[in-house]
């Protein structure tokens, strides 16, 4: 008789791909039990991103739920001695992500199920009802009391502090991100990581949240940056026995965090037992829900050594807020020293002309608001035919509403006059040949786009949120509520198209803000000097 | 796709203990077994019992699933993949009992829907057979159907074609489908059961034709389902049929979508030149499947 169908050997691709991910899970729990006898009970995942897993220290007694229809295998790693102490750590291998996923994780965005007869009926009012939702929770969480640095006892010097051990190993740092996906945040933490191995420090690079980390292959290929997947398969709870485990063995020197919640649950560990270790985080927008990250950052501020932020703004927030000290907190932009003021363009918009070009650029996600971006489109297309201006936009992005926004095109009779491009566009060209940058967001810090549009010619308008004011002039901030966000965006346009002297004072205002923030230390600047200093044995 | 194989063929019986028997003899010739061979006996009164009984003792991969009574095929398919899924069955291979596979018919499904992500990286949410009549044209009740862009990934040698609908007549459906979608509707009874489940399962992706997998399948005639060949003997299906995609189209597309597929019916019955006392019982079912709402079972 022929074999069964269960014993036919695996499709090769995918036996290696189990091959690699159960290879990966042991380095990370050999490293965090270096002691122990480990004992991995595998099943086949059906979850891309995602190992489940659990982990029990001590004996463990198999259950019926380890051995289901999905379960691979048990692996056991012998400890350094036969009566080490075991741990069994259950994973469900991830399995490989299909093209869609890979491009789009997320579910298309719908209208939440009772409103979604007023999405369909007006998506205006729809996105009005979820400001005012949105305003609502923003003043109930200015009301919550969590505002408050914790405190840090700093010891008695009758008992002595941990000290380093000796290390053969050069200094490395950690750092943690939010994932490795599209973002500001994101973006600045790629730079880090550059900026770190430029310093001459080896690089460990983590992310807290399970993800596809489609921009993994964007971290430098060299021997000193290693990419750890605890977001697959580490529990949070585990991270600061792990970090503290890395630290010791790889004799990492700093820990910087970008927007990554579990290593900063790490800092008490780091300050009581791993003192020397430099703690630097990195924070961008003040969030309506419960502050976000600057919040985490500001509570925890007294467990940092340097709290770096991109905007005044914060500085402020930090200062005013949490007393965070005045050499702790650091301002640096994210910006390129390269672009100098002496290179800016003129702003190409003039006043009276007949055809006018409109840009988003963002992640189609709730934050940038992009039916409010629709909207704002539709009403200057209404404005352009009033005016004989011919009207032609650029939508760059790709998020969850990305079908929604096919759709309210079509419906709105754009679809011929406004493009959607993938996030791969080439941005400044884009930009250098639009004459409107709109950037309606519900949230910003200080948006880059807006700076890299004034430095390729064009003339952004957006919400009055974050530190956007620092970049833009008075006439060029519009009100955040959507009905005023169009109108406003539609009047500035109007206004700018109408009165040439309006349209040079505004170009002379972000002429002016662009060389103040040019003037304003860069990331690179502030950062740059303290990983040298952490790779030549100091401190942050 | 998974490492994992384990594979369950799960056949409906109700009385033809001969063409079962047939069925049996083709899975044990199959070039790729499945480990798991579940006859779902819709409480037979022939000798079907005694016969798989008896073959279950000299092959370990028999299961009897005798039910307690006559549930149709939509409730024998559904008790079917549920057991299957409970053995721990990766894929499900579904069939009725009068479809003989040829030998390597099993294995081709299975290296179709492996090779298809391995090439793709797409998931099918199943794969099906060329199923042929027994004079080896092609089966008219059986033909899946295709989505508009089914020609995606055909290629010389591997003209697997992207379907939404299929008949569970030699398809194979993986784990993965049934834990998110769940499980055939077994209130339709009989009928669009198929059509209904496989279209619910490709809204993940859609399936793949499999032509290399060939299925013979004995039916007495060769006829595809027309509500033009309504007769007095046929047309207690076709009042589930059309109950049953009332009920399906309803769900899934709205009141506009039952009156087009119920202009439809008219007119084939009106071009069929179905008498008239028929035609008002198709009528009727129609009304029935608007408020016809079943649930669907998820597995655990």
């Amino acid at each position: 008789m022929s074999e069964l169908a269960s014993q036919k050997p695996a499709d090769p691709a995918l036996a290696a791909h189990v091959a690699a991910s159960i290879a990966e899970a042991r380095g990370i729990y050999r490293t965090l039990f270096p002691t122990r006898r480990l004992h991995f009970v595998l099943s086949m995942g059906h979850d891309p991103v995602w190992a489940r897993p659990e982990v029990t220290e001590g004996p463990h007694l198999p259950r019926p739920q380890d051995l289901g229809a999905d379960y691979l295998g048990t692996i056991t790693c012998p400890g350094p001695h036969p009566d080490a102490p075991e741990v069994t750590i259950r994973l469900a291998i991830p399995r490989p992500p299909t093209p869609g996923e890979l491009r789009q994780t997320d579910a298309p965005w719908r209208p939440i199920r009772r409103l979604d007869w007023l999405f369909r009926a007006s998506p205006l009012a729809y996105e009005q009802m979820r400001y005012g939702a949105e305003m609502l929770r923003k003043r109930r969480a200015d009301r919550r009391a969590d505002r408050v640095a914790r405190p840090l006892g700093r010891g008695s010097a009758l008992i002595g502090t941990p000290r380093p051990p000796a290390s053969d190993k050069r200094p490395a740092i950690l750092i943690g991100m939010h994932w490795l996906e599209m973002g500001g945040a994101e973006k600045l933490g790629f730079d880090t990581v550059r900026w770190a191995l430029a310093a001459g420090l080896r690089v460990f690079v983590v992310a807290s949240i399970p993800s596809i980390q489609r921009l993994a292959d964007r971290l430098p290929d060299h021997p000193d940056v290693t990419f750890i997947r605890l977001d697959r398969y580490l529990p949070h709870a585990l991270w600061p026995r792990y970090v503290e485990r890395l630290a010791l063995a790889e004799n990492i020197r700093a820990v910087h965090i970008h927007h990554c919640t579990p290593l900063y649950d790490s800092l008490p560990m780091l300050r009581m037992h791993l003192p020397w270790v430099q703690t630097i985080d990195s924070t961008h927008i003040i969030e309506y829900a419960n502050g976000g990250y600057p919040r985490i950052s500001g509570v925890w501020s007294n467990y940092l050594d340097m709290q770096h932020v991109i905007s005044r703004e914060l500085v402020d927030y930090m200062q005013g807020t949490f007393h965070a000290p005045a050499g702790q907190v650091v301002l640096g932009r994210m910006l390129d020293r390269d672009d100098t003021a002496a290179s800016l363009p003129p702003l190409r918009l003039t006043a009276g002309q007949k055809t006018l070009h409109v840009s988003f650029i963002g992640r189609l996600y709730y934050q940038k608001r992009p039916v409010v971006v629709v909207e704002c489109l539709r009403a200057l297309d209404a404005w352009a035919t009033r005016n004989g201006v011919t009207l032609s936009a650029t939508i760059v992005g790709e998020g969850p509403f990305e079908a929604t926004l096919v759709a309210l095109l079509r419906r709105h009779g754009l679809s011929g006059k406004v493009a959607m491009l993938p996030g791969k566009t080439d941005i400044p060209a884009l930009l250098g040949r639009s004459d409107i940058l709109l950037l309606p967001s519900s949230n910003e810090g200080l948006a880059l786009v807006c700076y890299e549009a004034v430095a390729h010619g064009c003339i952004p308008i957006s919400t009055r949120v974050g530190s956007q004011d620092e970049v833009l002039p008075e006439g060029l901030l519009v009100p955040l509520a959507p009905r005023a966000t169009i109108g406003q965006t539609v009047a500035a346009v109007d206004a700018m198209w109408r009165d040439a002297d309006l349209l040079a004072r505004h170009k002379d205002g972000l002429q002016q803000a662009w060389a103040r923030l040019s003037a304003d230390p860069t990331a690179e600047e502030v950062l740059t000097p303290v990983y040298r200093r952490i790779a030549e044995g100091g401190g942050a | 796709m998974s490492v994992l194989t384990m594979t369950a063929a799960v056949i409906v019986t109700f009385n033809r203990s001969a063409k079962l028997m047939k069925v049996l003899d083709a899975l044990a010739a199959q070039t790729m077994r499945p480990d798991i061979v579940l006859v779902v006996d819709n409480a037979s009164t022939d000798d079907t019992a005694a016969l798989v009984q008896a073959r279950a003792q000299a092959d370990p991969t028999i299961r009897h699933l005798r039910l307690p009574e006559n549930i149709g095929g939509a409730g024998g398919f559904h008790a079917g993949i549920k057991a299957a899924y409970q053995l721990g069955a990766q894929y499900f291979w579904v069939s009725d009992d009068d479809a003989y596979p040829q030998p390597d018919a099993i294995g081709a499904l299975h290296d179709a829907l492996m090779g298809f992500q391995t090439q793709t990286g797409w998931r099918p949410s199943f794969a099906c057979s060329r199923v042929e009549w027994i004079d080896g044209s092609l089966c008219e009740m059986n033909c899946p159907r295709p989505v508009w862009d089914w020609a995606r990934f055909v290629q010389p040698g591997q003209a697997w074609a992207l379907v939404d609908s299929a008949s569970f007549v030699s398809v194979m459906i993986p784990r993965w489908a049934v834990t998110e979608h769940g499980l055939p509707i077994a209130d339709y009874f009989i009928w669009f059961d198929d059509a209904e489940y496989t279209r619910r399962i490709a809204r993940s992706y859609p399936g793949i034709f499999v032509p290399e997998s060939v299925v013979t399948h004995d039916t007495p005639d060769n006829k595809g389902v027309n509500f033009a060949l309504v007769d007095d003997k046929t047309l207690w299906k076709f009042r589930y049929g059309a109950r049953n995609e009332t009920s399906f189209r309803r769900r899934e597309a709205g009141m506009l979508s039952v009156l087009a597929y119920a202009y439809g019916v008219r007119r084939q019955m009106r071009g069929g030149g179905v008498a008239r006392p028929l035609r008002r019982a198709i009528y009727r079912a129609i009304l029935k499947g608007y408020s016809f709402r079943p649930a669907i079972e998820r597995v655990t």
